[in-house]
C-alpha cells in the first residue's frame, strides 16, 4: 500500500490552473522530495493531500483511504509560513494542536512534555510563544507536526532559520521517524538537502509533474556527464567550448558539464598544459541543482 | 464534535484569562455605579455659595416679587440668593448696566437680572452672569421672574394673590400603560429600561462580533490557520470560535447580572433600614424582558458574529479589518438611530418593517416588544425570518471563511467573493 497516491488531480482557481493532471506516488517509509520553483503548485498540492483543499478532478488516497476528514489525523504538517498563537503558553498551544489531531488530553500533555524535553525547550513550556526566539518557535512548531506520531509527515522547508546544531537535531528526528515507519514529504528549495535525504522526488512546474521517480535512478539516467574539479591557479583551462557545455563556479571548486560525447581527458590535458594544480578531478552524475534548473528552464523555453 | 469543543474551550479560556476581560468584567459595574453615584450626588447638590444678585428693573416694582421666588436655603442654612441692590427704573439705564457688568466682572456680584420695560409684552429679560451654564441657578431665577410676571399680570387685572407658589404648584403625570392583560404603572424607569436594553444589545453585538472578527484575523496574521485547517474542518473551526466567544459574553453577563441582583437586593435592604416601607425592589422586571430579549439576542449574535467572522477572513491584517467592519457596524448604529421611531409609533408600517428586517430585528423587535407588545404572529414571523437569515449567513460566511483564511494579500472584490462561494 502506498502512503500517498495522487491520481490525475487538477485544481483551478477561477481561470488559473494551479495543479494540472498531477499524479504522485509515495511509498511508505520513504522520504519524498516535492520540488518546484516558486508558484509551481507545491503548496496547493500539499493542501489537497491534507484535505485543506479538495481537487476539482482526480482522486487522492492516503494509506488506502480517500483523502477526507478522517485522513487529516494521519498527517502531521509543518507549513512554510510558521505561526502559533503568540499570546498562549507553549505547552498549551501544543496540547491544543495535539487535541485537534485526535489525541486525548492526558496523552497529549505527556507527549508534549517528552517532546519539549527532547528539543531542549522544557524550560520554556510555561512561557508565552511570543517570548521565544524564532528558532525556538520553529522547534515548537515542529513538535506540533510530529506530536501525534503521524504515519505521514509533511515538512515545508523544515531547516530554514535553524542553526547547524538545531538543524542536525531536526534531521536526526526525521530520520528516526522514518526508521520507525513514517513517510516524510519534504518540500524545499535546498537541493543538497534533497540529495542527502530523499529516496524519491517529484519536480513540478506550472502545476504539472515534469520529473518524478527514484532519485538515484533519475541521476543515473543523466549519466556521469559532469566533472567536479578543485584546483588552484588560472581557470582559463576551462575555456574549451567544444567539450564543456556549462560551468558552475563555487569559489574553490567548479562543476563543468560536458557536451554529449566529449572526453573529460581534454579538460585534464588543458589543465596540465597550463600548469594548474589540481587537488580533485572527479567524474560525477549531475547535481540535482542542475537537473532542476535544466528541467524548469526547458519548460520556459 | 470533540474538535469543535476543543476550539470552544481554547477560545473561551484564552479570553477569560486575559487582564482585559477581568478588568472589563469587574470594572464596568464599578464604573457605572461610580458614574451613577457621582451624577446623582452632583444632580442633587445645590450651588454651595450664596448667589449675589442685583436687579435692573426697567418695568418697576418687580424686584420684591422676584425675590419671593428666590427664598431657597443652602444646606448650611444660608440663603441661596442675596439681593445686593435693586435699580428701579434708573434714569440712565446704560450707565447702570455698565456699572453692574463691571461688578460682575470684579466678582462683587455673581450676576444681575435685567428686566426690560416691555417685559409684560413678551420682550426678553436677560441674566448677566460669569457662568451661564449653571442650569440649576438660571432655571431657578427664570422661574422666579416668570412667577413675578404672572403675579403682576393678575394684579393688573385686579386679582391679588399672596401665596403665588400655592397657585403655581403643578402635579406630575403618571403614565399608565394599558395592555391586553391589564394595566401597569409606567414611569421614567420603564423608558430607562428600554434605552438600556437597546444599548446593551447594540454594544454586545458590536463588541462580541468584533471579538470574533479579531480572533479570525489573529489566526490569519499568525499563520496558525494553516495548521488548524489541516486538522479540522473550517466550518467546525468557525462554529467553535463563535460559540467560544459567546461563552465569554455569557460569563460576563452572568457575573454582571449576579452582582446587579446582589446590589439591588442589598441596596433595598439597606434602604428599608432607613425608610421602612421602601423595601420594594428598585425595578420590577416584567417577565417579557426575560423571555424575548435573550432569544433575539442569541439569534442576533450568531447572525452578526458570523458576518464579522467572514469579514475577518477576507483581510490579512488588523488595520484592514477596521476598514471592512464599518458597513456591518453602521447597520447596528442605524438600529440605534432608528430606535425612537419604534418608541413613538410602534405599530406604524415603518416600525413593522424595521422589526421584520432580519438585520435590525434582533435589536428593534426587542425594543418594540417592550414599548407595546405586537401580536404574537409578528414576533414569531420576525424571529423566523431572523433565524432563516442567520442560517443562510452562517453558510455563506463559512464558505467565505473556508477560502479566505488561506488567502493573503489583496482584499477580494465582490465578484471574487461570489466566485469564492463556488469553490470546493
Amino acid at each position: 500500500m502506498e502512503a500517498i497516491a495522487v491520481e490525475h488531480v487538477t485544481k483551478r482557481f477561477d481561470t488559473v490552473v494551479a495543479v494540472s493532471d498531477l499524479s504522485l506516488h509515495v511509498e511508505q517509509g520513504t522520504v519524498f522530495g516535492l520540488l518546484g520553483p516558486n508558484g509551481a503548485g507545491k503548496t496547493t498540492s500539499l493542501r489537497m493531500i491534507m484535505h485543506i483543499l479538495v481537487p476539482d478532478e482526480g482522486a487522492i488516497q492516503i494509506l488506502g483511504q480517500p483523502a477526507g476528514e478522517q485522513t487529516q489525523d494521519l498527517i502531521g504538517y509543518l507549513p512554510e509560513e510558521r505561526g502559533l498563537y503568540a499570546r498562549m503558553k507553549v505547552r498549551e498551544v501544543l496540547v491544543f494542536l495535539a487535541g485537534l489531531k485526535g489525541l486525548r488530553q492526558a496523552d497529549a500533555s505527556a507527549r508534549v512534555r517528552e517532546w519539549l524535553e527532547r528539543l531542549d525547550l522544557a524550560a520554556w513550556s510555561e512561557k508565552k510563544v511570543n517570548d521565544l526566539s524564532k528558532g525556538m518557535q520553529q522547534k515548537a512548531q515542529f513538535i506540533a507536526a510530529v506530536i501525534h506520531q503521524p504515519p505521514i509527515l509533511i515538512l515545508d522547508e523544515p531547516f530554514t532559520g535553524l542553526d547547524p546544531v538545531n538543524a542536525t537535531l531536526i534531521k536526526d528526528i526525521m530520520l528516526d521517524l522514518r526508521e520507525k515507519g513514517s513517510t516524510i514529504i519534504l518540500s524545499t528549495h535546498r537541493m543538497e538537502q534533497v540529495e542527502m535525504m530523499c529516496d524519491a522526488i517529484c519536480l513540478i512546474n506550472h502545476g504539472r509533474s515534469v520529473l518524478a521517480g527514484d532519485l538515484r535512478a533519475i541521476k543515473k539516467s543523466y549519466g556521469k556527464n559532469t566533472v567536479r574539479i578543485e584546483y588552484s591557479g588560472d581557470d582559463s583551462f576551462l575555456d574549451l567550448p567544444e567539450s564543456v557545455e556549462k560551468i558552475n563556479h563555487f569559489g574553490a571548486a567548479v562543476e563543468a558539464k560536458l557536451r554529449p560525447g566529449a572526453d573529460p581527458q581534454e579538460i585534464l590535458k588543458a589543465a596540465v598544459a597550463r600548469g594548474v594544480r589540481l587537488s580533485r578531478f572527479e567524474l560525477v552524475e549531475p547535481p540535482l541543482h542542475d537537473i532542476f534548473i535544466e528541467k524548469v528552464s526547458e519548460a520556459h523555453a | 464534535m470533540r474538535k469543535i469543543w476543543l476550539v470552544v474551550k481554547r477560545e473561551y479560556l484564552t479570553r477569560v484569562r486575559t487582564k482585559g476581560f477581568i478588568l472589563s468584567t469587574v470594572g464596568l459595574p464599578l464604573l457605572s455605579v461610580g458614574i451613577f453615584a457621582v451624577s446623582l450626588a452632583l444632580a442633587t447638590s445645590k450651588t454651595e455659595s450664596t448667589f449675589k444678585i442685583s436687579i435692573l428693573d426697567n418695568l418697576g416694582g418687580l424686584a420684591p416679587q422676584i425675590m419671593q421666588g428666590l427664598k431657597e436655603k443652602l444646606r448650611d442654612g444660608q440663603p441661596a440668593y442675596q439681593l445686593v441692590r435693586t435699580w428701579d427704573r434708573p434714569p440712565s439705564e446704560a450707565t447702570v448696566r455698565e456699572a453692574l457688568n463691571n461688578q460682575v466682572r470684579n466678582e462683587e456680584l455673581d450676576g444681575f437680572l435685567e428686566v426690560p420695560r416691555g417685559v409684560l409684552n413678551g420682550e426678553d429679560a436677560a441674566l448677566h452672569t460669569r457662568n451661564p451654564n449653571d442650569f440649576q441657578t438660571t432655571r431657578t431665577i427664570g422661574l422666579a421672574l416668570n412667577n413675578a410676571l404672572i403675579a403682576r399680570r393678575l394684579s393688573d387685572r385686579g386679582v391679588h394673590i399672596d401665596n403665588l407658589d400655592e397657585i403655581m404648584r403643578g402635579v406630575d403625570l403618571t403614565m399608565v400603560k394599558v395592555t391586553k392583560t391589564g394595566e401597569s404603572k409606567e414611569g421614567l424607569e420603564s423608558l430607562i429600561m428600554q434605552i438600556s436594553l437597546v444599548m446593551i444589545l447594540y454594544i454586545t453585538l458590536v463588541v462580541y462580533g468584533m471579538m470574533t472578527m479579531r480572533s479570525v484575523v489573529e489566526e490569519k496574521t499568525s499563520h496558525i490557520v494553516e495548521v488548524l485547517a489541516s486538522s479540522i474542518k473550517p466550518s467546525y473551526l468557525l462554529t467553535g470560535k463563535i460559540l467560544g466567544v459567546a461563552g465569554v459574553g455569557f460569563t460576563q453577563y452572568l457575573i454582571w447580572m449576579c452582582t446587579g441582583a446582589l446590589v439591588t437586593t442589598y441596596g433595598a435592604a439597606v434602604g428599608s433600614a432607613f425608610r421602612p416601607g421602601a423595601a420594594a425592589p428598585l425595578f420590577h422586571l416584567p417577565i417579557i424582558y426575560l423571555v424575548y430579549p435573550p432569544i433575539f439576542f442569541v439569534v442576533g449574535y450568531f447572525l452578526y458574529a458570523s458576518l464579522y467572522a467572514a469579514l475577518g477572513a477576507m483581510v490579512s491584517s488588523e488595520e484592514e479589518s477596521q476598514q471592512v467592519q464599518m458597513p456591518v457596524t453602521l447597520v447596528l448604529v442605524a438600529c440605534m438611530v432608528l430606535y425612537p421611531i419604534i418608541q413613538r409609533a410602534p405599530n406604524s408600517p415603518l416600525s413593522v418593517a424595521l422589526t421584520m428586517f432580519p438585520f435590525s430585528s434582533p435589536i428593534l423587535m426587542v425594543c418594540r416588544i417592550t414599548v407595546q407588545t405586537p401580536p404574537f404572529w409578528q414576533i414569531a414571523l420576525s424571529l423566523a425570518l431572523c433565524v432563516a437569515t442567520t442560517i443562510g449567513i452562517i453558510q455563506v460566511s463559512a464558505k467565505i471563511y473556508r477560502v479566505g483564511i488561506l488567502m493573503y494579500g489583496k482584499r477580494p472584490s465582490l465578484v471574487e467573493l461570489l466566485r469564492w462561494l463556488r469553490y470546493t
